[in-house]
């Protein structure tokens, strides 16, 4: 029952993020007079498909004239142009919500369609790829070795590692790419500096999926060092914090074998915290694969937004904080889900 | 523990003395900057071209050739400011150029700037006279004389120097296609030569013919020559352009611009973006979180709900969407990292507060009959205050990370030159495709450094906090 209570508590909570960026965006767009401007732009946009399309058959340019004006005033209505921006308010917020977003005015999707939607998700796999691979090896690699620091906790290892961490927190993902594409694209000349295949791409399926694995070595290289510092730093000090409890100590005790305390006892307790450490860590990485990507040419989400700032393409750059904000929604739920499988005390009180 | 305690506490650790020392550095750094610097320098001079043409385009520092090999050649300004003709109506300048590399200048210029005149227009000739004694008159421009309505005096080129770009001028080639056939007995047309400008001044035809040139090394003697015909006539500056291929401390960028003046340009914008944003969201993180944990109830309830939403909403793509909205300025980027920059902290803060508000101390300053707010920003607030401080410290590289980030972007402020702009545009050009490492590395470099500072001062905060204020996160 409590569970329930908790979940919904914590869905409602992330559903209000969603309605807070929604809101923002909306407010933002329609005060700065930005959702005239698009929503005009598609107006005139289809007045001049229906404007060939009637030239054809009415001849008499002044009836022509007035079909269009109805024309356009029952568009501009459709649209809401007739009413003020804070009036419309509602329908944006529908629009957003059941992801009508429109079309991009210059970007298109890779066979050419102007639907931001579908520009998008067929961008989405390949962010997908690159952050949750980088998440799970960081995941993986930081629990590894944290858990090695924190049984040698002063050794010279050690401290190697809290300094990196510290130096890490300070490393921006983007200049750490551009730094390994100039080691190993330029002077080792190992991997490629971008993109997703190699030009041009290798025709068997299989040897594209390595050529597509061989250029995401850099851009996943670049996540996991980004963040491998700070996350086997909270590994280490969690679990340490809990090899200090007295039950660890009457496990060793009780004569059970290092392995088993490490795993059953230390991780299982401290798993909880760790969770929510890889959760606040997500939102870095989502924001880190924009500049990730951008930096490798990578063509996932991230690297459209940069595309849609240049272009200075709204309706992508609407589409793209709210998806992105979606994500992160999303995901953050998942995870507090596993968090309530993890931590048995909120499952039974 | 008092004020004094916590510094010297700081000081003992290595990473504390590293941090101030480095903070000392970067704020000194700062000052001189501001004070030597223009206020309008990103957009008076950082993003006007006209200031930086004289200057060789995408040139490592003159340091470089430690590493390269000596194959650089220096760029050598030749500038006089020429003082008001007196009686003199010919004047004559000569500057003096040491040759002795194997390959030729990179480009040559030359501008004069604020000509006035009363009578005739004056005319001003630029001469080289080469080691082996030849002579080439590389230019020659009379002024362009009075329109019918001028009134006298005449003045020319007051705001923008006229800037002959020599290496391409047609007058130039004109003048070294006749030198060529008249010296060394060698037809070519002038526009065969364009191109070739420096390797025919400073060199002579080798043996291979197909106008092809060696080297000749020596002194060379660039004479410039001005003609006035009033004795009131009167000539501002001068500049004579010897282009090297490597400049200055810091190199040039593909636009010739000094980056060693754009990244010193760079210190007291980060320092400002870093302190302000964590300053201000500090200031409200902290105030929120005694408030909602020392007042509770309804307040309380409200607050924490906010404050959850609130730090769940992913800044940097609600960032890049505002500022794209917004318009590219640095305070606006400031204050949308304030407005998202506080909810982490008053959460951590509130269970804090909890704590402390059920202490003894909150308890006996009650009963001495103070009001709340002396409670919570004496004495809840005195005790939390290391904290804090440290929660400060590691906010500010985050604020100047995330401006660098959005700078990368391309959504930097245009009239506030930062790092991030710096490797942004290194960045669209190419620069790290051409392996430009003076213009990709250091503004990293320096992020780098500017926020390890803050994160340093961090790690030496540490131990003078009380840890019992440390609660960890459930």
């Amino acid at each position: 029952m409590s569970l329930g209570i908790t979940l919904t508590g914590r869905a409602l909570s992330l559903f209000g993020v969603l309605i807070v960026v929604l809101f923002m965006l909306v407010v933002a767009l329609g005060a700065t007079g930005f959702s005239d401007r698009i929503l005009g732009a598609i107006v005139n946009e289809e007045m001049r498909g229906i404007r060939e399309g009637l030239a054809q058959t009415i001849r008499n340019p002044d009836e022509l004239e007035q079909v269009l004006n109805t024309q356009r005033e029952e568009r501009e209505k459709l649209y809401g142009l007739d009413k003020k921006w804070h009036q419309r308010l509602p329908d944006m917020l529908w629009r957003l919500m059941v992801l009508d977003l429109g079309e991009a005015r210059t970007l298109r999707s890779f066979d050419g369609s102007p639907k931001v939607i579908t520009i998008v998700l067929e961008r989405l796999p390949y962010t997908m790829i690159l952050i949750t691979t980088a998440s799970i090896i960081t995941a993986v690699a930081g629990l590894a070795i944290g858990v090695k620091l924190a049984t040698n906790v002063g050794s010279k290892i050690d401290r190697i590692v809290s300094y990196m961490s510290a130096v890490s927190y300070a490393l921006p993902a983007w200049w750490t790419g551009i730094l390994l594409i100039l080691i190993f694209a330029f002077q080792l000349r190992l991997l490629p500096s971008g993109g997703l295949h190699s030009t041009p791409p290798p025709e068997h399926t299989l040897l594209r999926l390595v050529d597509l694995i061989y250029h995401a070595i850099l851009p996943i290289m670049t996540l996991v060092l980004v963040s491998l510092g700070a996350w086997t730093y909270t590994v280490r000090t969690m679990v340490l914090n809990t090899a200090q409890e007295f039950f660890i100590t009457v496990a060793r005790a009780k004569g059970l074998s290092e392995r088993k305390v490490t795993l059953k006892y230390i991780l299982r307790v401290a798993a909880p915290p760790l969770v929510t450490n890889l959760v606040l860590g997500l939102a870095a990485s989502l924001g880190g694969s924009i500049l990730t990507e951008t930096v490798f040419n990578w063509p996932g989400m991230g690297r459209l937004y940069y595309d849609a700032i240049l272009a200075a393409d709204e309706a992508v750059i609407v589409a793209l904080t709210f998806i992105f904000a979606l994500l992160y929604v999303t995901a953050r739920f998942v995870l507090e889900v596993l968090y309530l499988i993890l931590d048995p005390r909120i499952r039974y009180s | 523990m008092d004020t004094k305690d916590f510094l010297t506490t700081m000081l003992r650790s290595g990473s504390g003395k590293a941090g101030v020392a480095l903070l000392f550095i970067i704020v000194v750094t700062s000052i001189s900057v501001v004070l030597l610097f223009p206020m309008d320098f990103g957009s008076k001079s950082w993003n006007n071209p006209a200031v930086w043409a004289d200057n060789p385009k995408s040139a490592p520092p003159f340091w470089a050739e430690l590493f390269m090999g000596n194959n650089s050649i220096a760029h050598t300004v030749f500038e006089v400011s020429p003082r008001q003709t007196q009686d003199k109506l010919m004047e004559h300048y000569s500057f003096p150029y040491e040759y002795n590399r194997n390959i030729p200048p990179t480009f040559t210029t030359l501008s004069f700037t604020d000509i006035t005149f009363h009578n005739r227009p004056p005319s001003i000739e630029l001469n080289v006279i080469r080691p082996d004694g030849r002579e080439i008159v590389l230019y020659q421009q009379v002024i362009r004389g009075p329109r019918p309505d001028e009134i006298s005096p005449y003045k020319r080129f007051e705001e923008t120097p006229l800037r002959v770009f020599l290496t391409s001028e047609s007058k130039t080639l004109v003048s070294l296609s006749d030198f060529l056939e008249a010296e060394f007995d060698l037809k070519s047309s002038p526009e065969e030569l364009s191109g070739l400008v420096e390797q025919i001044i400073f060199g002579q035809p080798s043996d291979e013919g197909n106008l092809k040139f060696v080297p000749l090394k020596g002194v060379y003697d660039f004479q410039i020559l001005s003609y006035m015909n009033d004795p009131h006539d009167s000539l501002g500056k001068l500049k004579l352009v010897i282009g090297g291929n490597s400049f200055g401390f810091m190199g040039t960028d593909s636009a010739g611009r000094d980056l060693a003046l754009g990244l010193l340009f760079g210190f007291p914008v980060a320092l400002i973006i870093g302190l302000a944003t964590s300053i201000f969201a500090t200031a409200i993180g902290a105030t929120l979180g005694i408030i909602s944990g020392f007042k509770g109830n309804k307040t309380d309830v409200i607050i924490q709900r906010f404050s959850d939403i609130w730090s769940n909403v992913p800044l940097l793509p609600i960032l890049i969407f505002l500022i794209f909205i917004l318009g590219q300025k640095l305070w606006v980027v400031v204050v949308i990292m304030i407005l998202f920059g506080w909810p982490g902290l008053t959460i951590v803060v509130r269970t804090m507060v909890l704590q402390i508000r059920t202490g003894q101390l909150v308890e006996a300053t009650k009963a001495l009959g103070a009001s709340n707010t002396r409670i919570m920003f004496r004495h809840i607030l005195f005790q939390i205050a290391p904290f804090v401080l440290a929660q400060m410290m590691f906010f500010t590289p985050a604020a100047i990370l995330a401006e660098a980030g959005l700078s990368f972007l391309g959504l930097g402020d245009p009239s506030i030159p930062t790092w991030g702009q710096i490797l942004e545009s290194g960045f669209r050009t190419g620069a790290v495709y051409l392996g430009y490492w003076w213009w990709i590395m250091p503004p990293g470099v320096l992020i780098v450094i500017t926020a390890m500072t803050f994160v340093l001062i961090t790690l030496g905060l540490e131990p003078a906090i009380n840890p019992k204020l440390r609660l960890e996160k459930q």
